[in-house]
């Protein structure tokens, strides 16, 4: 196995940690939209925490991509 | 940090870039949208406070209106009223006239029906006194004159004779005015006679005459409340009484 | 029945839908689409630097860097009519300027509900990244933005070219397969390429807007804002509360947590908008009809969300720098 393809396989492999940020994203806004499904009034709030959350848990699926483009560009 | 892209230059000219846009946009952009957001929301509130101004000032408005109307109606109930009461007033007034009218016509047609039945059994009287000579002379024949008979014939419808009324006699009547009643209308003569009579033996200052052709014949002389009966039927009926 | 169907020139939409679809067929027959290179440091458009600077070197025009003229010139003639119209007095602006203020107004509350009475101070930043990176995001889906540019020759990953005019060359894929491996050729370098797809604009923006924040936080709380990061007071009184060491730690954690803040601002669009770049070359290459008009109504969309997600977090940050920090919310709100 030459290195170029160990590095595109290695990119590939770094982001599969994307699913975990897919996951929580996913979880957050199910939550989010039933609170705003419960409690209209309170919309506003509920989207500014959500997106607030989909930010940090969204900055681990970047901290793959991150590494990923290290490993094909960079290493 | 090559194969990415990064470059401090880049990264400067970036910065700088953003500097100027943000300069630019919050200069011509932001700040005047914003004092418009102001500008619109302050008119917005002044617009809600001059209705609810005109609100109040309409609701005022509505009241004295209100005010106006119940004092109008008020006002008007009493017109109506006082309206009425002097149509009322009116009417009967109207009507007590018409009534008093109608009681004079009455009372008119009345004296003259009276007058005109006086004036026609005046007339009445000579035929019958014709009449009551004719039949004494069929059935006693010449006995009598024909002037003794005229004045029994007066004598009998008018209760009078040689100058006084034949009831009267031996009574002690007395009273302040008298009525007398007779079969036919006296003549203007008996009349004065039976005045001088009844005024002179009872006292009574005035008399009134009647004529009533029930009684068939002589005088009912009523004095007070005291009726003297010298009438031809108060006779026939005291005299059946006596027979029965 | 017929005039209620939208039309243009006349043509009912649906026969121009397929009329469009035939000739993209055509097209793509006589001219097959070639996957470009795909790199992600911008292209450069000149072999010679247009200056040097004494320390940071020599200064290349990218095509990044046209991207950000156009994204400028896009954003003045938006100030010029908004400034036009505000001017003209009318508190109800028409048109097109008033969609802009109607965008802004729904971007004012937002902050007006998150900062209370620092909107005044932190608004500008939101409106100025917001619409900033919209513009940018959107200049990808300007016709020939990627696909005009220069012929490069390459010795790998190269293409053949065949002449259209007489000045103008087409890459066509090379005989006998896709597979360009190793192969000497051109190369297409755009004039524009997508500002957002430049890692550093995106650092750039991240920068201010993790500095702006901290400058906003020292503003609203004064020099103990900075006790956030470094707890001097959970420090002095460690002997009396021995916990007071873990809020100092915390206090650590709170700067990695700003850097990784421009870590995952400048990646997050970064990332967001150059993933849509190749899914567009890649659409365009594998299906080269209809398909990339879905793709590209995907890439409006996303790029208004991201647009509007690194200014809004901006924004929050911001806000969340002016309340203070744990017992200083209770002095400085009071």
């Amino acid at each position: 196995m030459d290195a170029a393809a160990a590095k595109l396989i290695g990119a590939g492999i770094a982001m599969l940690g994307t699913i975990g940020a897919g996951l929580g994203i996913g979880i957050l806004v199910s939550g989010a939209v039933q609170g705003i499904a419960r409690n209209p009034d309170a919309s506003g709030d509920v989207q500014t925490n959500m997106i607030l959350g989909i930010a940090f848990a969204e900055a681990v699926a970047i901290y793959c991509l991150v590494v990923a483009l290290l490993i094909l560009f960079v290493g | 940090m090559e194969a990415l892209g990064l470059n401090l230059g880049y990264l400067l000219v970036q910065i700088l870039n953003f500097a100027l846009v943000f300069i630019v946009l919050r200069a011509f952009v932001f700040k005047p949208i914003m004092d418009l957001l102001d500008k619109r929301r302050k008119s917005i509130a002044q617009g809600l406070q001059d209705a609810q101004v005109a609100a109040e000032a309409r609701a005022n408005a509505e009241k004295d209106a209100q005010e106006i109307l119940t004092k109008a109606q008020a006002e008007a109930n009493q017109n109506i009223r006082e309206a009425t009461e002097r149509a009322e007033v009116v009417s009967k007034e109207i009507m007590a006239q018409a009534e008093s009218d109608a009681a004079k016509a009455r009372e008119a047609a009345l004296a003259d029906a009276g007058l005109e039945r006086d004036r026609m059994l005046a007339d009445v009287r000579g035929q019958v006194a014709a009449l009551a000579m004719a039949a004494t002379h069929k059935l006693i024949g010449d006995a009598l004159d024909e002037k003794r008979q005229r004045a029994l014939i007066d004598e009998f419808f008018s209760g009078v004779k040689s100058g006084e009324v034949v009831v009267l006699e031996d009574t002690g009547l007395s009273g302040a005015s008298a009525e007398i009643i007779s079969a036919l209308p006296l003549t203007e003569e008996e009349k004065e006679i039976v005045r001088q009579d009844i005024t002179s033996k009872t006292g009574s200052q005035t008399v009134t005459f009647r004529v009533d052709p029930s009684i068939l014949g002589g005088l009912v002389v009523k004095v007070g409340d005291k009726v003297l009966d010298g009438s031809v039927s108060g006779q026939l009926e005291s005299l059946q009484q006596s027979l029965s | 029945m017929n005039n209620t169907r939208p039309r243009i020139l006349g043509i009912p939409n649906r026969y121009l839908t397929l009329a469009i679809i035939v000739l993209g067929i055509f097209a793509a027959r006589v001219y097959a689409p070639v996957l470009p290179h795909i790199q992600v440091a911008p292209e450069r458009l000149s072999h010679q630097p247009l200056f040097t600077l004494p320390v940071i070197g020599p200064f290349y025009l990218t095509n990044t860097m046209t991207a950000m003229v156009i994204a400028d010139i896009i954003l003045l003639l938006i100030t010029f009519a908004v400034w036009k119209a505000v001017k003209s007095g009318s508190l109800v602006p028409q048109g097109f300027s008033g969609a802009i203020e109607a965008f802004i107004e729904v971007l004012y509350n937002m902050t007006e509900s998150t900062a209370g009475k620092w909107t005044k101070k932190i608004f500008p930043y939101f409106g100025a990244i917001t619409l900033l990176v919209l513009v940018v995001n959107w200049t990808e889906l300007i016709p020939g933005v990627d696909t005009i540019g220069i012929l490069e020759p390459v010795v790998e990953h190269g293409n053949p070219i065949e002449q259209v005019t007489s000045n103008i060359y087409t890459l066509i894929r090379p005989e006998g397969g896709t597979d360009s491996d190793h192969a000497a050729g051109f190369t297409l370098i755009g004039f524009v390429r997508t500002l957002s797809t430049d890692l550093n604009f995106t650092v750039a923006l991240a920068l201010i807007s993790v500095f702006m924040t901290q400058v906003i936080g020292f503003q609203a709380l004064g020099p103990g804002y900075f006790s956030k990061f470094i707890n001097i007071s959970a420090l002095w009184n460690v002997f009396n509360k021995p916990m007071g060491i873990i809020d100092f730690a915390v206090g650590l954690l709170e700067i990695v947590s700003e850097i990784s803040k421009i870590l995952s601002f400048s990646f997050r669009l970064f990332g967001n908008i150059f993933a849509g770049t190749v899914l567009l070359f890649v659409i365009g290459t594998l299906v080269p009809v209809l398909a990339p008009s879905l793709f590209l109504m995907l890439e409006i969309f996303v790029g208004l969300i991201q647009a509007f997600v690194f200014g809004m977090l901006t924004m929050v940050f911001m806000s969340l720098a002016t309340k203070g920090h744990g017992d200083h919310e209770e002095q400085h709100d009071h």
